[in-house]
């Protein structure tokens, strides 16, 4: 491994990995870099270059900051919430009981359906009107009337994010599973002896041994979290009066709906400069802790 | 070790800056080879390339917004017996929801692959960015006469048709006169406070189980909200001359009318995502007793006992009326022109379009259907909405549809008073701002 | 774990499954009577279950759409972009494990930043470039975007992989006289076996659930995945709920059957691959 490999080969191993990557990727980034510096009609016609115009109006636009506040909630909510759950749920699921292979396999399910998929579910269940929530609630007798499930733009986006969460745990779970059962059981026998505490036990062996997995995992749902668009898309569409958008469906509305593709293409660049900022500090961090 | 990550993060991001650089004139390049060879690309796909080069074929790519659910197997007929009838002219037509269709299309347009023929509502933005053929060009003097004349009118901007109506529609107040009866009211409310008076002996007598009120002011259709309220209160998106009067005392005492409805406890729970169709869905099933919907949105297989009555107010229904439009191309040559020309006369032919109309459930822009629906609308197949197959229905309505208002889309501003509008009834309804202070602004950022 | 409970922590522990059972349940619960309901239940507030079981629903979907042409374009889409990610991926993921070269730190920053862009921000530069090469409103186009959105993560896990399994096999095949690529065939791949199937799977499901990309690029009915296909129910006029989750539940199944079939192997694959990442 350590010897000296002809030079060029390694690039030719790389060759299709990025033939598709640059040919898929790069090419529509740098298309959309050109569009964030472009006057671009309402029909969707590009007419010509006008500088940084287009940034300066995303950033005299209320809308834009208030849909910067709501991503990095909706970010750190959904990504933090689902990691305490999916880690409490992967200790459980190390566990022995009865049913553990039903319960892993039930915990699959919301990993596996597209999002599209459970926003549709979602929106009707919880409906005010006719949604199976208020039914079933009612028929049980918890309540009486029907409730208003998202009455207000902050109810509205707290369900949002409780979906964002319930796609998003079983695949914390999964990763932190995979780390515990890394674990050597003799590590946990011998503590016990000592008499350790549950919570010693947590602290001192089950955390930093499954570290590497929960950095993989927070790290991978930070982009997929940021990124996502069915959720938010299918729920709300940003209603009411914008407050419930994020980066992603604030510049899918700008686009597609509003009809200013420049200043949808602006604030891609934006939100891709906040995630490049993110990923060059969990650079930073992991190749220092590598080092040492 | 630091050093090395900088200048790894300083070095992609130099790459990156270099391609942007480069990028310009390839990405231009390309674009109009795209451009000029989609043609083949949009055309089926499997069979592209050999089919255009052919020599004598002309492709015409048509996108038709999906009006119901099987608008789709309709136009597969049409795009058959059309091509058995002109062998040399080879359609695409897809069918695109109306969901993504000012995505596909806006895509399409940035990407430089418009279609050929597009059906859409509103027109303005393509005009004014010189993207649209005038419609006139296309049509024989026979067909041209043939439209109705307001209808006609209804798509010139400066001086100059640009597409034509394909369908219309107009908006009742839909009653489920069961609940009405039940609830303690004889008839359809005529006034707004009527409304609200009818509305608060549903919510007395029903509870919980039926919304009295079905209200969308959802980014999906908000507008239309708007202009039901506006117009009825004597208000509206323009004053006489023609120039916009978004912040009038009407609209201001319209727009806190709905929200007193949305406070009062009448309306859907969650007014600023319905959209229309779930609304519809419920009033079919019969748990909505009042919305203000299309005539032909009542289920076929609905057992509700309703009334399409007039607007309450002012009577002033909304009409909106879509239409069909011709793209440039670079490139088109009398062939193009003959092939679009063709496509228009078969499908405003008298038999078919009628056909289309009842199918659909919509209200015909052309004389000649008009009175032929009017007479023999029973002889057609309905293709999913109640009460279409019938000449009466059709006789009633398109007496009516003179007399409705309609979005005034000509204007370059509209798409932005669309979204405004509705953007200010959120923020009403959600207590952020008051009416007049949110029409106003709205008004002052739409006549700077 | 081996470690003894009192009985009031499997007490706890079976309170604390249950509920999550159901809450993870419900949705699909819902979804499954939904989907046996009558058109004109869809809004009764009075009653759960259907009043009438419509089984017949899940006969109609096949008529009403044409929603196996929607799976089979599922399945090859997130076959085909699987099938390529991993050929690209393997070599990619190899270099990067096993050589030394110029420019390695800069490929593999390139690659996390790549995954950065989700693929609705870059949906108009991604249609021009399709239209450009003639790929938009086809299957092929799908593929290779899928696949090019899935391959930084095919090879972040496929790279971890392989620099946990110890390269002296390879090197002792390699003294025997086996060429590089034979040596990774023969004896790394199958070692690597439940990396690659780990990566195998994610690649498959996330193609499986795309969802952007496909309504933006495919337009033509008979090219449209079951994401995108199943929107024909959720028409202008009218919803047909029941058909919508019938469908989507024929979606859903063939990804939870794959999940399940190959859970143990995601564990481990996660374990060898992404930790060491």
């Amino acid at each position: 491994m350590k010897k000296k490999t002809l030079a060029i080969r390694p690039y030719v191993w790389l060759l299709p990995s990025v033939i598709l990557m640059v040919s898929m990727i790069l090419i529509p980034i740098i298309s959309v870099f050109k569009i964030s510096f472009s006057e671009v009609g309402r029909s969707g016609h590009i007419r010509g270059l006008n500088g940084i115009e287009n940034y300066l109006d995303i950033f005299k636009d209320r809308v834009f900051w208030h849909t910067l506040q709501n991503t990095f909630v909706w970010t750190i909510v959904v990504v933090g919430v689902s990691t305490v759950i999916g880690f409490i749920l992967a200790m459980v699921l190390n566990q022995r009981f009865h049913g553990r292979k039903f319960v892993r396999a039930v915990v699959i399910f919301p990993w596996a359906t597209a999002l599209v998929i459970q926003s549709v579910i979602w929106k009707y269940i919880i409906n005010a009107d006719y949604g199976s929530l208020n039914v079933f609630l009612r028929k049980i007798g918890l309540i009486d009337g029907f409730i208003n499930w998202t009455k207000t733009a902050g109810s509205m986006f707290g369900w949002e994010c409780w979906i964002g969460i319930f796609v998003t745990f079983p695949f914390v779970t999964f990763c932190v599973l995979s780390g515990l059962q890394s674990i050597d059981t003799a590590l946990y026998e011998s503590s016990a002896i000592d008499g350790a505490s549950f919570w010693q036990r947590l602290f001192k062996i089950t955390l930093p041994l499954v570290s590497p997995s929960l950095t993989v995992s927070t790290v991978l749902n930070i982009i997929y979290v940021f990124n996502s668009f069915p959720i938010v898309w299918t729920i709300s569409k940003g209603a009411p009066a914008d407050q419930t958008h994020t980066l992603v469906t604030y510049l899918y509305q700008l686009s597609f709906t509003d009809g200013k593709g420049g200043h949808a293409a602006a604030v891609s660049v934006i939100g891709f400069v906040i995630l490049a900022l993110c990923a060059s500090i969990y650079m930073i961090i992991s190749l220092r802790r590598e080092e040492s | 070790m630091k050093k090395k990550i900088l200048s790894m993060l300083l070095a992609t991001v130099m790459v990156a800056a270099l391609a942007v650089g480069c990028g310009n004139k390839e990405t231009g390049g390309s674009n109009e080879g795209g451009g000029a060879s989609n043609e083949d690309a949009g055309g089926a796909g499997n069979e592209d390339e050999g089919g255009s080069q052919a020599g004598a074929t002309v492709d015409l790519d048509i996108i038709i917004s999906q009006y119901g659910n099987y608008t789709q197997d309709w136009w597969k007929e049409f795009e058959q017996t059309f091509e058995e009838a002109n062998k040399d002219i080879n359609l695409n037509i897809e069918i695109v929801s109306w969901n993504d269709i000012y995505s596909v299309v806006n895509t399409r347009i940035s990407s430089n692959a418009q279609p050929d023929i597009l059906n859409i509502s509103g027109f303005a933005d393509y005009v004014l960015d010189d993207l649209l053929m005038p419609a006139e060009e296309y049509v024989s003097d026979a067909l041209k006469s043939n439209f109705i004349p307001s209808f006609w009118e209804s798509n010139e901007m400066d001086g100059t048709v640009w597409a034509l109506p394909i369908l219309a529609s107009c908006r009742s107040l839909f009653c489920n006169m069961d609940l009405l009866n039940e609830a303690g009211i004889e008839n359809p409310p005529t006034t707004w406070d009527e409304v609200l008076a009818a509305c608060q002996a549903v919510k007395d007598k029903f509870g919980s189980d039926i919304v009295p009120w079905g209200l969308d002011i959802s980014t999906d259709e908000g507008q239309a909200a708007f202009s039901y309220y506006t117009w009825n209160f004597g208000g509206g998106f323009v004053d006489d001359n023609g120039d916009w009067a978004l912040n009038s005392e009407a609209n201001v005492k319209a727009v806190e009318y709905i929200k007193t409805l949305i406070d009062s406890g009448y309306c859907n729970s969650a007014p600023f995502t319905d959209t229309r169709y779930p609304l519809q869905d419920a009033f079919s099933a019969g748990s909505l007793a009042m919305m203000i919907g299309p005539m032909n949105m009542v289920a076929a297989d609905s057992e509700v006992n309703y009334v399409a009555a007039e607007l309450p107010g002012e009577k002033t229904a909304l009409g909106v009326c879509d239409q069909l439009m011709v793209f440039k191309d670079e490139e088109a040559d009398a062939a193009r022109t003959e092939a679009i020309t063709k496509f228009f006369d078969a499908f405003y032919e008298c038999e078919t379009y009628s056909d289309y109309m009842v199918y659909e459930g919509f209200l015909p822009a052309t004389l000649d259907a008009s009175d032929n629906l009017a007479a023999n609308a029973e002889k057609y197949t309905v293709g999913g909405s109640d009460a279409t197959g019938s000449s009466e229905y059709f006789a009633t309505f398109c007496a009516v549809l003179p007399n409705c208002n309609f979005y005034p889309m000509q204007k370059p501003e509209w798409m932005d008073v669309r979204n405004g509008v509705i953007d200010v009834e959120q923020n009403v309804c959600q207590g952020t701002m008051g009416a007049q202070e949110a029409l106003d602004q709205l008004q002052e950022s739409v006549t700077k | 774990m081996i470690l003894k409970r009192k009985p009031w922590q499997t007490i706890l522990l079976y309170v604390f499954v249950v509920i999550l059972c159901i809450v993870v349940l419900y949705p699909y619960f819902v979804m499954c009577i939904t989907a046996l309901k009558d058109n004109k239940e869809m809004y009764a507030i009075d009653h759960i279950m259907p009043n009438t079981w419509r089984l017949s629903n899940f006969a109609d979907i096949w008529s009403a759409a044409p929603i196996f042409k929607y799976l089979l374009n599922s399945i090859i889409i997130a076959g085909g972009a699987t099938l390529l990610a991993i050929l690209c991926g393997i070599p990619a993921a190899y270099a990067l494990a096993r050589m030394k070269f110029k420019g390695k730190g800069i490929f593999m920053g390139a690659v996390i930043v790549s995954q950065m862009f989700s693929p609705v921000v870059l949906l108009v530069g991604i249609y021009r470039m399709m239209v450009s090469i003639n790929l938009n409103n086809t299957i092929l186009g799908l593929i290779l975007l899928n696949a090019a959105f899935n391959q930084a993560f095919a090879i972040w896990l496929l790279r971890g992989t392989f620099m946990g399994i110890s390269p002296e096999m390879e090197q002792a095949a390699r003294i025997d006289g086996c060429g590089t690529v034979k040596a990774l065939v023969k004896i790394l791949l199958p070692m690597a076996a439940p990396g690659i199937i780990t990566t195998l799977i994610f690649v498959f499901i996330n193609a499986w659930n795309e969802y952007t990309i496909a309504l933006t690029l495919i337009s033509t009915d008979a090219f449209k995945p079951i994401t995108v296909g199943i929107n024909v129910f959720y028409g202008f006029n009218f919803i047909q709920w029941q058909y919508l989750f019938a469908t989507s539940l024929f979606a859903i199944i063939p990804v939870v059957i794959l999940f399940l079939m190959i859970e143990k192997h995601l564990v481990a694959g996660l374990t060898s691959g992404g930790v060491k990442g």
